[in-house]
């Protein structure tokens, strides 16, 4: 959709409009579906909405989405007036929501080029029994009924273009041998046989009738053709290289937009060109929408010369200011890449080797190199905001996700929604969609426990669902929270057990966060039954993987009897980390700089060896975690340090130390991640790879992955 | 049925004419000045016609100009509701600017081409013309 938003069709403005009116109708319906009735303000807006789809989808002619908007609006027509009694609140929220849902679908098929075939007639059929239903309540309460809604049949109709292939087009260029006569009578005879072809054909030189020194210059520049067909490729080139003397036929894949311009400055416009949404002041406003008003005589046809494209009386202009315009994402993610690359050739400028020679005079350089970072840090920041987006769009749709499988399983459930206005990458919210949604599920139907149980364990009626999102040092937390029943630790373990999930060690042995990861663990599923909405043991492993494909972890935590928590921490930026560069070994590897803690000289007497091969270290009375890097990874060099030459840096990964022996630290400098190439096994403890100024490779250290490696070396 | 085609393109006019020709008598014109008079000549003989098809994009006057011209004919000659043509703009032009403004000016249908046949003739069904 986003990609035809700039052809600003007809059809476009109907999906468009009637998807932004279904949003609006159904927030509303959400908005009230705990209330005893709709109120006054819901009621018209609902009414309107219900108007304005009919009204619409009459000119289109899409005559079912009509008949149920219509029959829905009536309903609320008599709910206008006269509200009775006797309206079951909770069905007619469903049948609002069903008819969104209904129409949604229908524009859904017309948006992917089909008919909205739909059968509507069960649905009007029940809409319609209801509505006599609200009628007798009216009657009964002994007020008038009020008169018939009017209903008017649309007068004015629009057809769409009739479906099919679509247009394609092409730039061709014709070579024709240098020795040939007339060239410019075979070139008219190469677009006569073209026509048959063409939907739409313009040429240059356009004289080639009338003016024989045209030979001369197709000769020499080639005869040009833009040509608009539905023919492929092949086929309008062997239809011209049947044409004679021609040497060379060169076609390439052109645009509408192209098509539009002819031969008259000859740029090749980029395709997708940016769209103005909106004008930041009024009068430009004004001036935009006078210059792009279409008025009787714009589109007189002033002259159509053979081969040129139709000259229309009105000049359009091009819009004068603009405050937005919306670039396509994948020029977002080439600038990301280049900047990432820009990052990187600074390095290799600043940190030069040719530099370190002694005794250089680099005070003009340094303050220029210091310009320079300032500059390139910016640039990142200011890219890194323009792909940020509010997760309130994301959130809205949990909403929903929450009624509806709440009503299936006859739960009553409240969804508390925070932070909803959290900024994160585009990127981000594409991927946390679909594990959102699928963690919401589980804590509707796993989580909160039905009507008996709740009453039983003593608490409140209405379940409550907190989705929570935060911004916390360089990571977005988006949390989950439900007061059901929580995970059920020894039932997990032994399943565990019973999927050979685990080794020997008991359920003593497993902290309680360990054990609950298992359910992240493909097919692993507790629930006996299988609902229709989760529960078949497809879905938590899904989940991980989908979160950890940005780099992000799940979480999992709960208190028996009290709720359980979902917590998906993600990195803000995927591209670009402020990271210190250190070595050990042989090897170069990188951390991330806000998960350092401190860095400390040690001497062997502080460490403390366990039996099972395990050391830790004492600093300052606390005892942490402690692993050489260069041992653990193979690194080490031949030459063995001591551990008093080396430095140990302390780093914190939410909550858990880690003590990392490493021998000298390198710099403090941004670092660019990438992935580990995939042709290489993925390792525990490192997450991606990274080049530094020099040109050498840099490992990125993953904390979790690396206290989780230990158990694996030992 | 008595019918009025208003194109400036060979290939769409030769298609449109073979295909309207039958649902009934065909008039054609290769402008919009044309397609006025003939409107008027044909409302003088009072034999008016009872659809007419007009191309946005074409010579003398554009299909806005002849929209908005006949509409104010009729108004004139107190010609309303029912009574007045059936007028269907059948163009390449699809922008909603552009439909908006057909439909401000008065026209029934506004068909973008390639031309969709078998809504057409639903809503000449509709339109109560066949």
């Amino acid at each position: 959709m986003a990609e035809d938003f700039n052809v600003e069709g007809m059809l476009d403005i109907f999906l468009f409009e009637s998807e932004q009116l279904l949003d609006n109708l159904q927030d509303i319906v959400l908005e009230m579906k705990d209330e005893s009735r709709f109120d006054d303000d819901s009621i018209n807006e609902i009414f309107r909405v219900m108007h304005t789809i009919k009204g619409s989808s009459g000119i289109m002619m899409y005559e079912d989405i009509t008949t149920v908007s219509h029959k829905l609006e009536d309903v609320f027509y008599y709910l206008r007036d006269t509200y009775p009694d006797n309206v079951p609140h909770v069905k007619l929220v469903e049948y609002v929501l069903e008819v969104a849902d209904y129409i949604s679908g229908e524009l859904e098929k017309i948006k992917e080029g089909g008919e909205p075939d739909g059968d509507s007639s069960k649905l009007v059929a029940e809409i319609d029994s209801f509505l006599t239903q609200i009628k007798t309540g009216i009657i009964d309460s002994g007020e008038d009924l009020p008169p018939e809604n009017e209903h008017q049949e649309a007068t004015q109709f629009y057809i769409p273009a009739a479906p099919g292939e679509a247009s394609k087009y092409f730039r061709i260029t014709l070579h024709f041998f240098n020795d040939t006569q007339m060239c410019n009578i075979r070139a008219y005879q190469a677009v006569y046989e073209l026509k048959e072809y063409a939907e739409d054909l313009i040429f240059s030189p356009e004289d080639i009738i009338s003016n024989e020194d045209s030979g001369e210059v197709i000769l020499q520049e080639g005869f040009r053709i833009l040509l608009m067909t539905k023919s492929d490729r092949a086929e309008i080139k062997s239809i011209l290289e049947k044409c004679s003397g021609v040497e060379l036929v060169d076609i390439k894949e052109s645009t509408a937009q192209e098509m539009m311009l002819g031969f008259s400055d000859d740029v090749i416009m980029e395709q997708p060109s940016p769209i103005v949404i909106a004008l930041d002041d009024e009068e430009a406003k004004k001036a935009k929408e006078k210059a792009e008003a279409v008025t009787p005589g714009d589109y007189v046809v002033v002259k159509q010369d053979v081969g040129k494209k139709k000259q229309i009386a009105k000049h359009t202009k091009g819009p004068s200011k603009a405050a937005f315009m919306s670039v396509s994402v994948e020029k977002m993610d080439q600038l990301m890449d280049l900047i990432g690359e820009m990052v990187i050739a600074e390095a290799a400028v600043l940190e030069n080797p040719d530099l370190k020679v002694p005794g250089l005079e680099l005070s003009n350089f340094q303050k220029a190199a210091g310009q320079l970072a300032k500059i390139t840090s910016d640039l990142q920041d200011v890219t890194m905001s323009m792909r940020m987006v509010s997760l309130q769009a994301t959130f809205q749709k949990m909403n929903r996700i929450v009624f509806d499988v709440s009503r299936k399983l006859d739960k009553d459930i409240e969804l508390e929604v925070i932070g909803e206005n959290t900024e994160v990458d585009k990127n981000i919210i594409e991927h946390i969609s679909d594990p959102l949604m699928h963690l919401i599920r589980n804590s509707v139907d796993h989580g909160i426990e039905d009507k008996e149980g709740r009453k039983a364990a003593g608490k409140p009626k209405k379940g409550k669902i907190t989705l929570e999102a935060k911004n916390e040092g360089g990571k977005v937390y988006i949390i989950v929270r439900d007061d059901g029943a929580g995970l059920d630790k020894e039932k997990i373990y032994s399943k565990a057990r019973q999927k050979g999930l685990i080794d020997s060690r008991s359920i003593n042995e497993y902290s309680a966060k360990e054990i609950y990861q298992f359910i992240t663990y493909p097919g692993f599923s507790t629930n006996e039954t299988v609902t229709e909405y989760s529960g078949r043991g497809v879905g938590m492993d899904v989940v991980v993987k989908n979160i950890q494909n940005i780099n992000g972890t799940l979480e999992i935590d709960s208190v028996p009897g009290q709720g359980s928590e979902m917590t998906l921490k993600i990195p803000l930026t995927l591209a670009i980390i402020n990271g210190i560069v250190m070595e050990a070994g042989t090897g170069l590897f990188v951390i991330e700089t806000s998960l350092v803690k401190e860095f400390v000289r040690v001497n062997e007497d502080m460490l403390v060896h366990e039996p099972n091969g395990e050391k830790y270290i004492m600093i300052r009375g606390e005892c942490y975690p402690f692993m050489n890097l260069a041992k653990r990874y193979n690194m080490m060099s031949t030459e063995s340090e001591t551990i008093e030459d080396g430095v140990v840096i302390v780093m914190d990964y939410d909550g858990k130390n880690i003590c990392v022996l490493v021998d000298k630290l390198v710099a403090q400098q941004e670092i660019v991640v990438k992935p580990i190439p995939n042709y290489i096994k993925r390792v525990r403890g490192l997450s991606g790879c990274t080049q530094l100024g020099d040109g050498s490779v840099a490992l990125i250290l993953d904390l979790p992955g690396l206290m989780l490696g230990e158990e694996k070396v030992k | 049925m008595k019918i009025l085609l208003a194109e400036d393109d060979f290939a769409s006019r030769k298609f449109m004419q073979k295909y309207l020709d039958k649902y009934g008598e065909c008039d054609v014109t290769v402008d919009g000045g044309e397609a006025v008079d003939a409107f008027l000549m044909a409302l003088e003989d009072e034999e008016p016609y009872d659809l007419i098809c007009l191309d946005i994009m074409m010579p003398v006057l554009d299909g806005y100009q002849v929209l908005k011209a006949i509409r104010s004919m009729e108004k004139e000659r107190g010609i309303e509701g029912d009574k007045m043509v059936k007028i269907i703009m059948t163009t390449a032009l699809n922008e909603e600017k552009n439909v908006r403004v057909a439909f401000e000016l008065g026209c029934t249908v506004y068909c973008n081409k390639p031309i969709d046949q078998e809504k057409f003739e639903q809503v000449l069904s509709k339109l109560k013309l066949v």
